[in-house]
């Protein structure tokens, strides 16, 4: 039997994920969100390997889901640490309330 | 037929994007035969059409049932009517917006082979998208579109608004996926399966809490490539600041493949799960359509105009979905609704994707996308000015266009399910959207201009202007293939392979 | 049973002290010379400058993203690897794709200059 039960798992994970969501929607600093969003991303791997671990062990599903997350969140963040940095040598800053060209 | 020779598209527009990027490196700048790389990837989408139609007869023979039992095989891409119907407008709008791009990108860039490389792949990403039968894949998918969609927003990375708009429109979007992907590991854990056939055989027996959140979350993800209100705040910005083209093909492509995947998890997924989604899908339709057709009466820029217009037609693709979860679930996959979407995508891909190219055409000779610059069209550009009234007759939905097909079918469903609120507010919506459209044509038509120049259109321009205002009146003229085309269509697999 | 535990018990304890005592002796017996160069932060050896609080070239930056980028996607080689034997000759091919891909966009990489520091 499994010493630690599941719940405990996901309720590390739901806090992870809350916690993520508000620095995402919080912060103004565009890499202060994306640090939200990889806390969120991390969330989603600690559910998707406590739930391959827990409910359907036989099945790998959960382990390669959570390879596949880890790895496009280093692509998507890539991208995402490119186009601040092209903001910031534009604006000279990486604050996103400052980004007001578009009309709103 | 074997299982590679269904992927033939996929491959074909894989090996004409990697290609066009060796190629693009190996040449350096002086090179003239760098000329060529807008026409591999034209020659790139044709191939992949024709690929497309080569395996279209060959689908229904090969409908293999879902591998749902616990083993190594996990399915992942099903090849279905559906999924080649929807491949089959990323293609077009991919060839239609290469077209129409190449004055635009010659002028505003020097990354020419990274452009059309990235068309085709995002392309090829939608494809991927729309026949994803599996949790894993659909993520996949869905951030290739994403990613590439952000580059191609931000490619244009000396001018401020282009980078300022793929930054709004990544922070929106890396948190919308992440959000959905918490949903997706829920209905993991809710249902012990990543594919869809097997999560609708096992929802019956699981906590409804745990699946009822799982399933919002992942709405807030499909809604964001699809732009519902309330997950569309990113598109006005990320469609103004954008390099036109592309603001063309956001308009049409991730909208498309959204609907898609939306469409496949509902009928797939979630018809065993018994929540009743014809008020949700009801109400967000209204808010869609409502909240783009009044904020766009206020535009004064074209690109941004046009983008509340986008968001309002997604609104009324919505109504067919909605009518589609209305009916009774009596066979295994009742689609009426879903063929009403599919023409009116199809009708709406054309309309839209014209009028970006005239907007494209004015922007390269006037630097500028404002409605008010539009004045005095007419005299400069007869031809535009008579394809800017087709294009918007259709996206309003009066006949002898396409738009009205497409709005005929979509409401003809919501009514045929006893929706007619819903159809009304459709009906309703589309009569606001007339006083922006006619905004804009009043200009075009009764105002007297700074400039009185002539407007020159290319080659490559005026046979995509040409292709799309034929497109758009022969399917209002001609009709009965389109529908019969829309309604064969309408044929959802579980999974192939 | 916690006097099963008994032996980890007594293995902390002489790791603390072992811990406490290497510490007190030197501190203790030796020679108490401050010069500059003992009060300098260790550096493996190097020589200190700046400030920790500077900026870095966004040089560093693209190297880095690169680094994690190809360093990430041979995480998908594992798996393959457990499964060589069973995969034959296809798994050899798609691993052999997947390769070309990576090798593509590391030549990608190299041609545009992002390598050069200059």
């Amino acid at each position: 039997m499994l010493p630690i039960p599941l719940s405990w798992w996901l309720t590390v994970s739901a806090a992870l994920f809350s916690i993520g969501v508000f620095g995402a929607l919080s912060r103004r600093n565009a890499i202060g969100i994306l640090m939200g969003i990889e806390l969120v991303l991390n969330a989603v791997n600690v559910n998707l390997v406590a739930f391959w671990r827990y409910v359907i062990p036989a099945n790998v599903e959960g382990q390669i889901f959570a390879l596949i997350v880890i790895s496009v969140a280093a692509a998507e963040a890539a991208v995402g640490l490119a186009i601040v940095i092209a903001v910031y040598r534009r604006r000279h800053s990486a604050a996103v309330e400052e980004l007001d060209i578009l009309k709103h | 037929m074997d299982a590679l020779r269904l992927l033939t598209p996929e491959i074909t527009i894989t090996i004409f994007a990697f290609a066009i990027i060796s190629l693009d490196i190996a040449w350096n700048d002086e090179n003239k035969s760098r000329r060529i790389l807008p026409w591999l990837a034209f020659a790139g989408g044709l191939a992949t059409l024709l690929m497309i139609f080569y395996i279209w007869p060959h689908v229904d023979q090969y409908n293999y049932t879902a591998a749902t039992d616990a083993g190594r095989e996990v399915p992942m891409l099903a090849v279905d009517r559906m999924s080649l119907f929807f491949k089959m407008i990323a293609v077009l709008t991919v060839i239609l917006v290469g077209l129409s791009a190449g004055e635009y990108v010659e002028k505003h860039t020097p990354f020419r082979g990274e452009f059309y490389g990235l068309m085709l792949l995002a392309g090829l990403s939608i494809m991927l998208l729309v026949s994803s039968t599996n949790l894993i894949m659909i993520y996949l998918a869905l951030e290739f579109l994403s990613i590439t969609s952000y580059i191609l927003t931000g490619f244009l990375r000396r001018d401020a608004r282009s980078i300022e708009a793929a930054l709004k429109y990544f922070l929106y979007g890396a948190l919308a996926s992440g959000v959905m992907l918490y949903g997706f590991s829920l209905l993991y854990g809710a249902t012990g399966s990543v594919d869809l056939a097997t999560i609708a055989g096992s929802l019956e027996t699981t906590q409804a809490g745990l699946v009822v959140a799982a399933v919002i979350l992942m709405l807030a993800g499909f809604g964001f490539k699809i732009a519902l209100v309330p997950f569309h705040q990113w598109s006005p910005d990320a469609y103004e600041g954008a390099p036109t083209p592309i603001t063309a093909f956001l308009s049409v492509g991730p909208k498309a493949a959204g609907l898609a995947v939306l469409i496949r998890v509902m009928v797939v997924a979630l018809p065993a799960f018994d929540v009743n989604w014809t008020p949700i899908l009801s109400l967000v339709a209204i808010f869609t359509m409502s909240v783009g057709n009044l904020v766009a009466l206020w535009q004064t820029n074209m690109k941004r105009m046009l983008a509340y217009s986008s968001i309002a037609q997604a609104g009324y693709m919505l109504v067919g979905l909605a009518a589609w979860s209305a009916a009774p679930p009596s066979a295994v996959a009742y689609l009426g609704g879903v063929d009403a979407i599919m023409l009116f995508l199809l009708a709406y891909m054309f309309t839209n994707l014209g009028v970006f190219a005239i907007a494209i055409i004015l922007e390269n000779q006037m630097g500028t996308s404002e409605i008010a610059d539009y004045a005095g069209l007419i005299r400069r550009s007869p031809y535009l000015s008579v394809a800017l009234l087709i294009f918007f007759l259709s996206l309003v939905g009066i006949p002898p266009t396409s738009g009205f097909i497409g709005k005929l079918f979509v409401f003809g469903a919501a009514v045929n399910q006893g929706l007619y609120v819903l159809a009304l507010f459709g009906v309703f919506n589309s009569v606001i959207s007339v006083a922006y459209y006619f905004g804009v044509l009043r200009n075009v038509f009764f105002e007297k201009g700074s400039d009185e120049s002539p407007i020159r259109v290319g080659v490559a321009m005026n046979t995509v202007v040409t292709i799309t205002v034929v497109m758009t009146l022969l399917i209002a003229l001609y009709g009965q293939p389109f529908i019969q085309l829309a309604a064969d269509s309408a044929q959802i697999l579980a999974a192939n392979f | 049973m916690p006097i099963d535990y008994l032996p980890i018990l007594i293995m902390l304890l002489v790791a603390i002290v072992m811990a406490v005592v290497s510490l007190a002796m030197p501190h203790m017996l030796g020679p108490k010379i401050f010069n500059k160069a003992k009060q300098e932060t260790i550096e493996s050896g190097k020589l200190n400058y700046g400030d920790a609080r500077r900026r870095v070239p966004v040089q560093y930056y693209m190297v880095a993203m690169l680094f994690i980028l190809f360093d990430v996607e041979v995480l998908f080689l594992y798996p393959y690897a457990v499964l060589f034997w069973d995969l034959k000759w296809f798994g050899l091919v798609q691993a052999g794709i997947f390769v070309l891909l990576l090798v593509e966009s590391y030549v990608y990489v190299w041609k545009k200059g992002v390598l050069n520091w200059e």
